[in-house]
Order: structure tokens, then C-alpha cells, then sequence
């Protein structure tokens, strides 16, 4: 009894390393010559260390009952118990997916603009109508007085101004819609100078497309149209000139087609690399055989030289989404083309005629 | 540090290190962090709060022996593995008492812990059975063992706190019982 007492004591003092080394290498030769001893010392090792983990075990639950103590677990049990709201727990069971979610699509959002920032074309597109400042106005109204004596009428000075082109003999004309839009009152003056009364009859807001009919009664109808419209595209390099009035004079200008589609892609469009001002706006665009080949509608900031216009496929679709009877009577070009084979100059003289500013006021 | 940061739930490698250094201060801190996200996925899964805190316990108990045993790595984030370990202890339980498991609604990610609950219940074992051999050694036995092997008490005071004569007779009643807890604690 006494001596297992003190077994047990010297294996205690062994596993715990109190022994000196003297006694330490005594025990392990009587642990190796005795396996019962042996034995005693593992079944004891393996038995502290059950202890051990027990004794910590006990020391992690009591501290954490302590922490447990200080939780308001009452409220938060309130505050988390599943709420008869199936919204709440929808949100409560995919908060983080529903982040993702957001995030992506935000994501998509600012990539797809930065995108589109980025392929735009840099510089905006400038509207080619002209706004008259009143000096210059009462300076070539006064001119246009002192030319023609006999319209007295117009004697105030447009706001605005642009230019259009015959459609038919007895005076429809097309110009862009951003020329008419909004006017009060719309004259157009021909190439000698003369101003007619105008109305809109006709507006196509999505190819920027206006008719005009001219009601003065002074006007005498037109001899018959030299141009035709020409329905078939027209390639890159293609020469083409137009003639509008940026000031009160008509003014040329020659050019080629850079693009077969407009601002941004627009397929509606073709860039051309014409020299335009303001007031060119609705001038008629043709090709080297005088066929219209489009109508110019506006030019691009910053950058020379690009100019856009309406192409003639979208001039007659507007034409023939327009009802015959709103127009009196059908709209319709000549089939024949009689600036055919004749010299520029020669083409310019005869289209002259045809081609009106419009004073727009507003 | 002001008030605010200290009530905060404390960084992954603090309770780490924490944990490894005994510090009651980040238990604490870990253990009112993480309580509310466990009792949610109880309340909401069929249990109530005081399942909640048995589960939770459980899952810390999980968490500090893995980190004892020193081969705890951050390959996720704590909250992940508390609220895995807690979710799998859980459903464990739930499917024992038969209980309703289906739906199951989850409120995080969740990682695989199977291994770490494996080695706990083994260690859960043994302490049962050192818990159960206790209580079937019965007093004075009990609080002397305790008192030595876990107070850490000399002789000397046990001889005084329970009366003996001598530390002889002390150590005799200790060996006693000592023998009678070993015979418990093995044929369990």
C-alpha cells in the first residue's frame, strides 16, 4: 500500500517533470525492466491529460456562462426570431446576395456608359440652323427693301434662319424641322430676293424632316423641277456639293462623302466633308449629276469639315408616310433629270432657283 | 482605445492569438460578437434561445481546440467557420430528436467542417466520461481531486480544508480516490 502510494507519487512527479535527472534515468530503467510499472505510467499519463482537458474544458464554459450573462439574449431574441414577414426574411436570408446583385448591376451600368462615353464620337453635334442676330437682320432687310420695293411686308427681322429646296412646282418645299421648329411665322425668300408667306404642313421629328407650303399669293408656280431624288445609295468619294444660305446670298460648297453613316453611327446619316456654317441647315445635297442625295441637317463641333445629312432614302420615306390628301395633291419628282451630263457651273445656275432661305420667327 | 472599438467585433487574427494567449478579454469579445448570428440561424430553424447557447458553445469549444492544437489556418473567415460548425452541430442535434429539418434557412456562407466535428466528439466523449466518473465518485472524493488536479492545491491544504491529521493521511485518501476515479474513468 505504502509503496503504490509512492509509485504513483514518483509516475506523478515523472510526467510532470519534477524529477531530478538522477531519479529520472532510475525510473526509466525500472519503467523498461518492469511493464506493469510501464503500463501504470501510461494509463496515468493518458489519464491527467483527460483531466486536463476537462478541467479546461470546465474553465472555457464557466467563462463563457460569464460572457453568456452580460448578452441581452431576451432583446435579441426578440430582434431575430423569424419575422411573419416573408419580404424581411427574404432580405434577411439573401442580404448577400442581394449586395451582389446591386453590385453587378451597378457595375454593368457604369461599364456600358464608360463604353458608350468612350465610342462617341468626341465633340457634339451643332445644328446648322442659323440665328440672325438683329444688327445683321436690319442690315440685309434694309438691303432686301431697297431691292424689292414691292414687299413692303417684311420689314421686321427673322430670328432664324436655313434653308430649303422645291419638292414640287406649286411650292412645297423641305428644310429640316429644327429650322421651323416652334416658329410663329415662317417666310421663305427666293434666289432674286423675293419673300413668301410659309407654313408647316408637314413635320417628321424622327429624321428631322419639315414640309413647307407656300401660301402667299404672290407666288407664281415654278417651271418644273431639273433635280430628281435619288433613291439608290451613294458610295464613299463620291463627289457632292450643296448650296444653302449661311448668309443672305446663296453660298457652294463641294465636298465628298466621308461616311456612309452620320453622328455616332447614325445609319440614317452620311458625313460629308463639306464646309458648312449656320443657315445651311436643309440645304439640298447633290451629286455630281444633280440628283439629291440627301438633305444637310447639322454639323459636328471641333471637328472641320464633318457635316451630316439626311439621306434621300429617309427624304421619300418621310414623303410617303405623309397622306396624300394632307399634301393636296402627291408629292413626286421627276423621273427625269435634266442637269444631267451639264458642267457644274451650268447645274448651279438652274438649282439656284430652286433653292429658298427660310426666315423663321419666333 | 475608446469603448466603441473594444465592444467591436474583434479581427480574425486577434481572436487567434487571443485564444492562444488564454485571454478572457477576447473571448468575451468573440463570444458577444458572433452569439447573435448563431441565435438567428437557431430561432429560425427551429430551436430557441437556450439551444442557442448549448449550440454555440459548442462551437466555440470546437473553434478553441482546433486553435490549440496549433493547426488552425485562416482559410476563411472566423465568422464562416463559427456559423459552419454551429449550422452542422445543430442539424446534427435536430436530426437526433427527430426533429423537423427540412428548409433549411441560412443566413451565411458555410464552409466543410465534418473532420473538426469529428475530432470534437471524440474529445466531447472523453470528457463525458470523465464528467460522469466524477459524479459517480461522490464528495469528498470529488472536490479533493479536484481541488489537487485542477485547483492545483498542495497537499498541505487539502490537509487543512478537509481536516486530516497529516498530509500522510491526506495523501492515502487522495490515492483512494485517485484509484476509484481511474477505475470510472477506464471501464466506462
Amino acid at each position: 500500500m505504502r509503496n503504490e502510494i509512492e509509485l504513483e507519487g514518483i509516475i506523478e512527479d515523472y510526467l510532470n517533470g519534477k524529477l531530478s535527472e538522477e531519479e529520472r534515468v532510475a525510473f526509466e530503467q525500472l519503467r523498461k525492466n518492469d511493464p506493469i510499472v510501464d503500463h501504470k505510467v501510461v494509463a496515468h499519463k493518458v489519464f491527467l491529460e483527460s483531466l486536463g482537458d476537462y478541467a479546461n474544458m470546465m474553465d472555457l464554459k464557466a467563462k463563457m456562462d460569464r460572457a453568456h450573462a452580460e448578452i441581452d439574449v431576451d432583446a435579441l431574441t426578440e430582434a431575430l426570431r423569424p419575422h411573419p414577414s416573408y419580404i424581411v426574411n427574404l432580405w434577411r436570408k439573401n442580404k448577400a446576395a442581394i449586395a451582389v446583385a446591386a453590385s453587378f448591376i451597378l457595375l454593368t451600368v457604369v461599364t456600358v456608359y464608360s463604353i458608350q462615353q468612350n465610342t462617341k464620337q468626341s465633340g457634339s453635334v451643332e445644328l446648322v440652323s442659323r440665328e440672325l442676330t438683329k444688327i445683321k437682320n436690319s442690315q440685309s432687310s434694309l438691303i432686301r427693301i431697297i431691292n424689292s420695293k414691292n414687299t413692303p411686308k417684311n420689314v421686321k427681322p427673322a430670328n432664324f434662319g436655313g434653308t430649303g429646296f422645291a419638292l414640287t412646282a406649286n411650292g412645297y418645299l423641305l428644310t429640316n424641322l429644327h429650322v421651323v421648329d416652334g416658329a410663329d411665322s415662317v417666310y421663305v425668300q427666293d434666289n432674286k430676293g423675293e419673300s413668301y408667306k410659309a407654313k408647316v404642313v408637314r413635320t417628321d421629328s424622327q429624321y428631322d424632316l419639315a414640309i413647307l407650303k407656300i401660301t402667299d399669293p404672290s407666288f407664281s408656280p415654278l417651271s418644273n423641277l431639273p433635280y430628281r431624288l435619288k433613291q439608290s445609295g451613294i458610295g464613299m468619294g463620291d463627289v457632292v456639293y450643296t448650296l444653302g444660305f449661311p448668309k443672305d446670298d446663296a453660298v457652294f460648297g463641294e465636298g465628298y462623302v466621308s461616311s456612309k453613316t452620320g453622328y455616332n453611327g447614325d445609319t440614317t446619316q452620311y458625313q460629308v466633308a463639306i464646309p458648312v456654317n449656320p443657315g445651311n441647315s436643309g440645304g439640298p445635297l447633290l451629286d455630281h449629276q444633280g440628283n439629291i442625295i440627301g438633305v444637310i441637317s447639322a454639323k459636328e463641333k471641333q471637328v472641320d469639315g464633318a457635316t451630316f445629312a439626311i439621306k434621300s432614302k429617309y427624304i421619300q420615306e418621310a414623303l410617303n408616310s405623309i397622306p396624300n390628301d394632307s399634301l393636296g395633291k402627291k408629292v413626286a419628282f421627276n423621273k427625269r433629270n435634266s442637269l444631267q451630263g451639264l458642267s457644274r457651273n451650268k447645274q448651279v445656275q438652274k438649282i439656284q432657283d430652286y433653292v429658298f432661305m427660310i426666315k423663321v420667327y419666333k | 482605445m475608446s469603448n466603441k472599438l473594444s465592444s467591436s467585433v474583434p479581427t480574425d487574427r486577434e481572436v487567434v492569438l487571443g485564444v492562444l494567449n488564454d485571454s478572457e478579454d477576447t473571448l468575451n469579445k468573440l463570444y458577444t460578437g458572433y452569439f447573435p448570428m448563431v441565435l438567428q440561424f437557431i430561432l429560425n430553424n427551429n430551436g430557441d434561445e437556450d439551444d442557442a447557447k448549448d449550440v454555440y458553445q459548442e462551437g466555440i469549444i470546437v473553434l478553441y481546440n482546433k486553435i490549440k492544437g496549433g493547426n488552425f489556418e485562416l482559410s476563411s473567415k472566423l465568422k464562416t467557420y463559427i456559423y459552419s460548425v454551429c449550422r452542422r452541430i445543430w442539424l446534427k442535434k435536430l436530426s437526433q430528436e427527430s426533429r423537423k429539418t427540412n428548409n433549411i434557412s441560412d443566413f451565411e456562407d458555410i464552409m466543410a467542417v465534418e473532420v473538426d466535428l469529428e475530432q470534437h466528439e471524440e474529445k466531447d466523449q472523453q470528457f463525458d466520461k470523465m464528467n460522469d466518473a466524477l459524479l459517480h465518485l461522490g464528495e469528498p472524493c470529488k472536490t479533493i481531486i479536484q481541488d489537487f488536479y485542477i485547483n492545483s492545491l498542495s497537499m498541505q491544504d487539502i490537509c487543512e480544508k478537509f481536516g486530516y491529521t497529516n498530509t500522510d493521511n491526506a495523501k492515502t485518501q487522495k490515492y483512494k480516490c485517485l484509484q476509484r476515479l481511474k477505475k470510472l474513468f477506464f471501464q466506462v
